[in-house]
């Protein structure tokens, strides 16, 4: 509670905070707000938005309302984030405390494959791995979670590097605590602020690279997503571009959002630190 | 010595037109199109094999048919919808079992070789037979081409082949490549697969992949006065929202198969010294299809079928997804093609109450969550218009209570599932109408077919008619009694539904004012260009 308390004093934090807690509610009532299937085909094609009030955003080329699309993507838009976000850095976490704790050629053998990662390029393992294996959520959450999880993977080993020649991690030994105990309980608690101030910059990566992967086509087809939705926009960019421009706004502001509240986040673990 | 220095002449001529229309601006150029110009056009695709005697596609076609040539080209008003190319006329035997093909005199190749029958016969035996995608089909009874003497081929069949599919497949399946540079070699390597050398109106003289193909003027071609053009560029904007930009811009004059999106057309034709035409593909039919794989025991039943062809609004698809460019289709024949349209086919009008009844009759009740049973959809990815009608049909099976998962993949991996795999309950394919049903369109009923061959029946349904009135019609030489065989073709493709039509549409020329003779044959697109000019 005292992390809140000191998050929500900078201004970052608190704008982050209430962008990303919108964001949630939004998700979570897309279905209150817009009940049915939000690529049903409800309407006119292509009505332009703020003409109708039953279509506040007008309706695409099929005549789906885009407000509904707007809604329920935020459903897919933060799943996806949190989900890659989530299952990257506990990859990253596992492999950074075994490397960083064992040592030796473990460590060696680990970094290695953590650098195999480094060096191809995120996106172009994702869309690799998304057109091998074909387009599904759970194939887009891994995909980015592939190309997600070295950098929490070096961060970790760097700490844990630190903080296991720190006293009370000798004197755990010297009592004889078992190293998977004082890894887990001694070193991991201690090695993990630095690591969810950059899961926050990893969700918000992971929105993008979702949207991009939709907007290449990549994405699940049975789902809305905004990526999706700004590439059919694309299309008729000339005449209809709020098709592009709402799900684009959309966009930023969710990953505003999330940079904003990891900024917060930084700033309240590094106080929290600093305070006694 | 008419044609001594033809880039001085054709230089002067320019030059003249130039100062006759600035000293008098009312001039028009009615009666002759103006020779000379550089033609830049918007290509979509760079295939990898430009051979059209080997690739009988119209991405093929696009570029390569103005430098290698046909027997025959489709006309809007020649004897039997044909105009005369590489061949001068064509005559059936009674017994269907020959074909006489006289063949133009002085006609040379690119490197400066004559054009003879020899290279008629090798072509038909070496390539369109054993190696065309149409061909195969077209030519299958094909046994041996005679050749009395350099201006005859005639062609002889092991079984009757009708004339009728000869003459309707000609402009399609006949391109004629040089014996003297294919004989003895890999065809399927040979590198004139990719550096054309052909009999057409235009040369290909450089290809930078990924930028632009550019075609020349083939001085010593036998048409009189033609080319007019003295280059053709085909400039590669794989980005369809870019062509629009770029004739307006003026960076390209002519932008063919629809590479300005529909849904631009409205404004852009709208822009002055652009004009928008929809005629010249009236020999290339394209098919809104819902491919079915009867495999499955819930589509296996005719009424699950008619069911599905009842839900679906045709309206909606031609006027929402087309914009209007494109018409509610009865059957497998589309109607611009009168020879063989038969209107009297039972047709599948939107209704959703009827399709739920003969679902429910068919035994598949609506679940507790609304549905009856689930597919695996997956439309093909060549078009836009293919994909969103994939949108449009996963909702309208929902409004019945058949839950449909789209599938989306890349050509090569759409082709691999449905035609090789069969991984899929219903596909959607947008098949050509290529003038005669026996070229591309009863294959996609017809039973036996090895899996792998693209565009085919993969679904695996069988009907010993059916497959008995497309074999005697493959065989029937009298036309009247072949048209008869087809209209029954069509009366039994739309009553037991093996697939379902649901609109067929051509495709949209957008050019500038100043190119003339635009679309004024049947298969404009991917014909010579010979004719078309620029005004200056």
């Amino acid at each position: 509670m005292r992390l809140v308390r000191h998050l929500v004093r900078t201004p970052e934090g608190a704008i982050g905070l209430a962008i990303l807690a919108a964001l949630v509610l939004v998700a979570l009532f897309a279905p209150v707000l817009s009940p049915g299937d939000p690529l049903r085909i409800a309407g006119r094609a292509l009505l332009p938005p703020f003409a109708d009030p039953a279509f506040p955003l007008g309706t695409d080329r099929l005549g789906r309302d885009v407000l509904a699309g707007i809604l329920h993507g935020t459903r897919t838009s933060l799943a996806v984030g949190l989900a890659a976000a989530l299952a990257a850095i506990a990859i990253g976490l596992c492999v950074g405390l075994t490397a960083g704790f064992a040592g030796g050629l473990v460590d060696e053998g680990l970094m290695r494959v953590v650098d195999a990662f480094q060096i191809v390029p995120s996106f172009l393992l994702a869309l690799a791995f998304v057109s091998v294996i074909g387009a599904s959520v759970p194939v887009v959450v891994l995909a980015i979670a592939l190309g997600a999880w070295a950098d929490p993977a070096r961060l970790t080993r760097a700490q844990v590097l630190s903080i296991r020649e720190r006293d009370y991690v000798a004197s755990a030994r010297v009592i004889g605590m078992h190293p998977a105990e004082i890894a887990l309980r001694e070193i991991l608690p201690n090695a993990l602020p630095p690591v969810l101030a950059l899961s926050a910059i990893i969700v918000a990566a992971a929105i993008l690279t979702e949207a991009a992967l939709s907007f290449l086509g990549l994405g699940d087809p049975n789902v809305v997503t905004w990526g999706s939705m700004i590439a059919e926009g694309r299309n008729i960019l000339r005449s209809s571009p709020s098709l592009s421009i709402f799900p684009g706004i959309a966009l930023v502001v969710t990953v505003v959002g999330v940079y904003l509240f990891s900024e917060g986040l930084t700033k309240a673990l590094a106080g929290r630190r600093l305070e006694p | 010595m008419t044609i001594a220095n033809p880039s001085r002449r054709t230089l002067l001529q320019a030059g003249g037109l130039l100062l006759a229309s600035t000293a008098l601006p009312t001039f028009t150029l009615a009666q002759a199109a103006p020779a000379g110009g550089r033609l830049v056009v918007a290509a979509d695709s760079e295939p990898k094999n430009l051979n059209p005697a080997i690739v009988a596609s119209n991405g093929v076609f696009f570029i390569a048919s103005k430098v290698v040539e046909p027997l025959a080209e489709a006309s809007f008003d020649g004897k039997d919808g044909l105009a005369p190319r590489l061949a001068t006329s064509w005559e059936g035997s009674a017994d269907g079992k020959s074909v006489t093909f006289k063949l133009r005199e002085g006609v040379k190749w690119h490197d400066g070789k004559p054009f003879t029958s020899a290279d008629v016969a090798y072509s038909a035996l070496a390539i369109w037979k054993p190696l065309q995608n149409l061909g195969r089909l077209v030519f299958a009874n094909l046994e041996t081409v005679e050749t009395p003497d350099a201006t005859t081929a005639v062609f002889k069949f092991s079984k009757p082949t009708p004339l009728q599919l000869i003459r309707n497949a000609l402009p399609v399946v006949s391109s004629v490549v040089p014996k003297h540079l294919y004989e003895g070699t890999d065809i399927a390597t040979n590198p004139a697969n990719v550096k054309l050398v052909g009999t057409g109106p235009f040369k290909l003289t450089e290809y930078k992949p990924g930028e632009y193909y550019r075609l020349t003027r083939n001085a010593d071609y036998w048409g009189k006065g033609e080319p007019k053009l003295d280059e053709i560029i085909f400039r590669v904007l794989p980005d369809r929202a870019g062509a629009g930009a770029a004739l307006e811009a003026e960076e390209i004059q002519l932008a063919a198969f629809s590479a300005v999106p529909l849904t631009d057309l409205a404004r852009i034709s709208k822009v002055p010294g652009i004009k928008v035409i929809s005629k010249g593909y009236e020999a290339l039919t394209y098919q809104l299809v819902v491919e079915i794989n009867h495999r499955r025991k819930e589509l296996a039943d005719v009424k699950v079928r008619q069911a599905i062809a009842h839900a679906i609004d045709r309206k909606f698809v031609v006027d929402t997804i087309f914009l209007g460019y494109a018409a509610a289709s009865t059957g497998p024949v589309p109607k611009n093609a009168p020879e063989f349209y038969d209107a009297s086919v039972p047709t599948y009008a939107f209704d959703t109450a009827k399709a739920n009844a003969l679902l429910d009759e068919a035994g598949y009740k609506k679940g507790a969550n609304g549905t009856r049973f689930s597919l695996k959809l997956r439309p093909a990815p060549y078009f836009n218009e293919t994909k969103q009608f994939g949108d449009y049909l996963r909702q309208a099976l929902a409004a019945v209570g058949i839950d449909a998962q789209l599938v989306n993949a890349d050509a090569a991996a759409h082709q691999k599932a449905v035609y090789t795999d069969h991984d899929f309950d219903l596909a959607i394919g947008p098949p050509v109408f290529r003038g005669d049903p026996a070229i591309s369109t009863t294959i996609l009923v017809q039973s036996g077919i090895p899996a792998g061959v693209p565009f085919s029946n993969q679904g695996g349904y069988e009907n010993k008619e059916l497959d008995g009135i497309i074999a005697k019609a493959s065989e029937t030489i009298d036309t009247a009694a072949r048209t008869e065989l087809y209209k029954q073709f069509q009366k039994i493709v739309a009553t037991d539904l093996p697939l379902i039509n649901v609109a067929e549409w051509g495709f949209i020329t957008v050019a500038r004012d100043t190119v003339q003779n635009v679309s004024n044959n049947p298969r404009w697109a991917v014909s010579n260009w010979s004719d078309t000019a620029l005004k200056s």
